[in-house]
């Protein structure tokens, strides 16, 4: 098999819970004089590894709070992990949330050039795929509108354009899927599948254990920040409907055959 | 430090995309627009000139440059530095979400107002012609306190968009800290007018000597001392590295706090 092209080794995340720490400097005095450092450490992953491999697509799945989101932002390089290791060979697109990095005074082209800066690509990248971003995201003449005058469909529709037009090789995907409506999520599907069949790496993270099922390669299961299971979709997603006791999935023909 | 040339040569379009959208967003659904970069300056020294001039002007000839020549480079400073310690909690969103190199945002508000400053050179140059004072060649010596003064205010933002992302009390106190800061150094007046034997005082402010080679070159047509001009990069350098390392200490946990 080729060398992976992501790399998560022994991964724990750990947080510091925020109302423990002093958040002004009259409550760190306030601290001093009382001699009590007390914290509390919350691992939101901990000691999870896996490979994921060129032209994957792998699908994360958990109950809320398991360290799904976590671990994309690992990946994509947010945050740094407490112990352990990531390594990703090539480019990598963070769709951690739609239009992060949308300013509402610029309009829609100016947001898409930013975009492309953040995510590491130059001016002049973003400016031979401006055409088709726009064409993709359908906005029209409102391109040049700022964007807190946008529908929230047209402004999902801008950002799942830029993200992924920019052509990383590696792209990293938070549960947007769930958002806009059927013909805006298809057209979204249809893409990741284009993206796919060019052989690109995709990591995403879902609740919908039927595009599990239909699109993944492959799935791993988080419980509580650790990794409970890692393999076919369909055996996870019985792990998973099992565990979760939901005994009539409207699914269950689906994972079965 | 090599790191940071690097990110910032990697990200410069990304800091100039930045810098602009900050200056975009200041001015934006303003009549005058950019104008403003333009005619706040402009009003500040009217304001300051008609003040001063008559208060401290009496043995000090065309005040207004005399005033202007330091105040340009100080409001540069001390505008970097208040926008500056606001740029990593500014810009929590985007740390969140998106992998980025850090120092991007306190540069951007650097560039930011450096393009501010170079702005208000115009209605400087009008004063200095309306004025008939002479446009000294020395104006071509302003390069070097300009990057002296840009190592120092690097180093400085560093320091408190640092300090500010884990203690938000430091954004208040910055504010207080500018205000006497601006008192204690000569902007509007003139170390001249202190006896000598207190002026080695103002020598403890790292600001001073750069500021100097901004009021020689522009107001009296001379050059500062090699001394002084190797004084004020010594300044600036220590003020970067001091500020880039504890920037470079914390710069992963930021994420954690925003």
């Amino acid at each position: 098999m080729s060398s992976p092209v992501i790399r998560v080794q022994n991964v724990t995340q750990r947080f510091r819970l925020i109302q423990e720490r002093p958040d002004s400097i009259r409550e760190l005095f306030a601290r001093a004089f009382r001699h009590n450092s007390q914290y509390h450490d919350f691992d939101a992953i901990q000691n999870v590894s896996f490979d994921v491999h060129e032209g994957e697509m792998v699908g994360i799945v958990g109950r809320n709070g398991s360290g799904k989101s976590t671990l994309l932002k690992v990946v994509a390089g947010v945050y740094t992990p407490t112990f352990g290791s990531v390594e990703v060979r090539g480019t990598l697109a963070p769709l951690i949330e739609l239009g992060a990095g949308f300013h509402g005074e610029l309009t829609g082209r100016e947001n898409v050039l930013m975009n492309g800066l953040l995510m590491g690509f130059s001016k002049r990248e973003m400016q031979t795929r401006e055409a088709s971003i726009l064409e993709f995201a359908e906005i029209g003449d409102f391109i040049d509108a700022p964007v807190k005058q946008y529908s929230s469909g047209m402004y999902m529709r801008l950002a799942f354009a830029v993200a992924t037009e920019v052509n990383p090789d590696i792209l990293v995907v938070d549960e947007i899927l769930a958002v806009g409506d059927e013909p805006f999520q298809r057209k979204c599907f249809e893409r990741i599948e284009r993206f796919r069949r060019t052989g690109k790496t995709i990591l995403f993270v879902t609740h919908s254990m039927e595009q599990v099922v239909e699109h993944c390669d492959r799935a791993i299961y988080l419980d509580s920040g650790k990794m409970v299971a890692d393999g076919r979709p369909e055996k996870i997603v019985d792990l998973y409907f099992a565990a979760n006791a939901i005994e009539h999935s409207p699914l269950e023909h689906v994972s079965h055959t | 430090m090599i790191e940071l040339i690097r990110d910032s040569i990697k990200y410069r379009e990304l800091i100039w995309a930045l810098a602009l959208k900050e200056l975009k967003i200041r001015y934006k659904r303003s009549v005058l627009g950019f104008l403003w970069a333009l005619l706040n300056p402009l009003l500040l020294m009217l304001v300051l000139t008609a003040v001063f001039s008559n208060l401290m002007g009496a043995n000090i000839p065309h005040y207004a440059i005399f005033l202007l020549s330091v105040l340009l480079p100080w409001t540069f400073f001390a505008q970097s530095l208040a926008y500056a310690a606001e740029s990593i909690v500014g810009n929590a969103d985007l740390i969140k979400k998106v992998r980025v190199a850090k120092s991007v945002f306190p540069m951007a508000a650097v560039v930011s107002n450096m393009i501010n400053l170079f702005l208000s050179l115009i209605p400087l140059v009008l004063i200095v012609l309306m004025l008939q004072h002479f446009l000294y060649a020395t104006w071509l010596f302003l390069p070097i306190p300009l990057l002296a003064l840009t190592l120092f205010t690097v180093g400085a933002t560093f320091f408190f968009a640092t300090l500010n992302v884990f203690y938000r009390d430091v954004a208040h106190i910055l504010q207080i800290v500018l205000q006497v800061w601006f008192y204690v150094t000569p902007v509007l007046y003139s170390i001249d007018a202190f006896p000598a034997k207190y002026r080695w005082l103002f020598k403890l402010n790292p600001l001073i000597f750069v500021l100097n080679g901004f009021r020689l070159s522009v107001y009296y047509g001379m050059l500062p001392s090699v001394q002084s001009v190797v004084a004020s990069f010594a300044c600036g350098l220590v003020a970067l590295f001091v500020g880039l390392a504890i920037f470079k200490r914390f710069q992963d946990r930021f994420v954690f706090y925003v």
